[in-house]
């Protein structure tokens, strides 16, 4: 009898803390949150797109900049190692993701799939996928998230103008230039981005880009993206196989 | 400390713009060296393409690698998975690594009937 009953009270109990729990989040491809009613998008991105280099350069980092001492270490690291002919961290060549925000302006298209609850990107290079959650739910609560190289992002509609939100980054072998400037992207880096149509075959993104870890201030960056509808994205991986062919990525003027 | 760009953008501007899966920096690319040897090894793959290559000099064999772009971009300028195999005899201009090892950026080749390929080392 005592069984019985403590039973029924943890049943109770159970039911109690489920009816006070938020609803679990749909995935953004349930069926049943793509049917939920939602406003028309202003502009659907599907496609495969490549940026502009002919519109602004790759490079995100602003031409003047202030950073703090643990990054100018590394900035003067880099300075340092190009200098002598070699390339300081060059963590990309060394199979380590671009992340955000590299991944966008590589040179290799991203194909781009739209459905009413997010946005998905492929990017050719290394096939980095990227995903915008239009859902309308919010970021992942900071210690249950898995930080990733192109972080979270969370959009929202603002008029004809798609803002996004990215946020959690890893915080290691992240960088926000290649070869370059090398100054590293913390677990602390938060982009904002404002995509706008330019027109069927433009479309245009702002950059706003905070890391108070590593630089004072806010960076901002405008690259424009162009529809390439004479390719596809292929399967491509950074294979230890095809760095020991690679005489760059090999090469002793690496400096790791 | 406010610091500029050009400095490192004024050495990587033209040819990083080029490249995705590694900073080309360690190359010299103001040298041209021509290699005359034999294929070992062609890899057709992604994101880099590579030819592995046996030049003979005096002092012996060296092993030299070859780093070369994109199938997808090689394509267009007339590769094909097949246009190089183990054992061809072929002549290539590389841009060379700074180091001085045995590696360079692939910039042309000429097979053993003479045909004569380019590609940018790109993507």
């Amino acid at each position: 009898m005592k069984r019985i009953v403590l039973a029924v009270l943890l049943a109770a109990a159970t039911a109690g803390v489920a009816a006070q729990s938020p609803p679990p989040q749909l995935g953004a491809l349930a069926p049943e949150n793509l049917k939920k009613p939602r406003p028309k998008a202003p502009f659907d991105l599907s496609g495969t797109w490549q940026h502009d280099g002919r519109f602004s350069t790759w490079h995100f980092v602003p031409e003047t900049f202030k950073l703090t001492p643990e990054a100018q270490k590394h900035y003067d690291a880099g300075v340092d190692a190009m200098k002598k002919g070699g390339v300081y961290r060059d963590d990309i060549g060394q199979c380590w993701p671009s992340g955000m925000p590299l991944i966008m302006t590589r040179v290799w298209p991203i194909a781009v799939l739209q459905v009413p609850t997010a946005i998905y990107m492929i990017s050719a290079f290394e096939n980095s996928i990227r995903i915008i959650y239009l859902d309308g739910r919010k970021h992942t609560p900071a210690d249950e998230v898995v930080r990733t190289f192109d972080g979270e992002s969370i959009g929202r509609w603002e008029g004809n103008d798609l803002v996004v939100d990215t946020i959690y980054f890893p915080g290691h072998h992240h960088w926000m230039d290649q070869g370059g400037a090398s100054i590293p992207a913390s677990e602390d880096l938060h982009i904002v981005e404002r995509f706008r149509m330019i027109n069927d075959k433009t479309f245009e993104v702002d950059y706003t880009m905070t890391d108070p870890k590593n630089w004072v201030g806010d960076w901002k960056s405008t690259k424009r993206f162009n529809r390439k509808d004479d390719t596809d994205i292929t399967e491509v991986e950074c294979l230890p196989d095809l760095n020991s062919h690679l005489p760059a990525t090999s090469s002793k003027l690496l400096v790791k | 400390m406010k610091n500029t760009l050009a400095f490192a953008a004024g050495l990587v501007a033209m040819s990083a713009s080029l490249f995705a899966h590694h900073s080309p920096v360690m190359f010299d690319m103001t040298k041209t060296q021509t290699l005359e040897g034999t294929v070992v090894e062609f890899q057709w793959t992604n994101p880099h393409s590579s030819i592995q290559l046996d030049v003979q000099t005096p002092n012996g064999v060296e092993r030299w690698g070859v780093e070369m772009g994109s199938p997808n971009s090689m394509v267009k300028g007339g590769w094909r998975n097949n246009s190089v195999k183990a054992g061809d005899k072929v002549t290539v201009a590389v841009h060379p690594l700074k180091s001085g090892e045995h590696g360079g950026i692939f910039m042309s080749i000429t097979l053993a009937d003479g045909r004569r390929l380019g590609g940018r080392a790109a993507e």
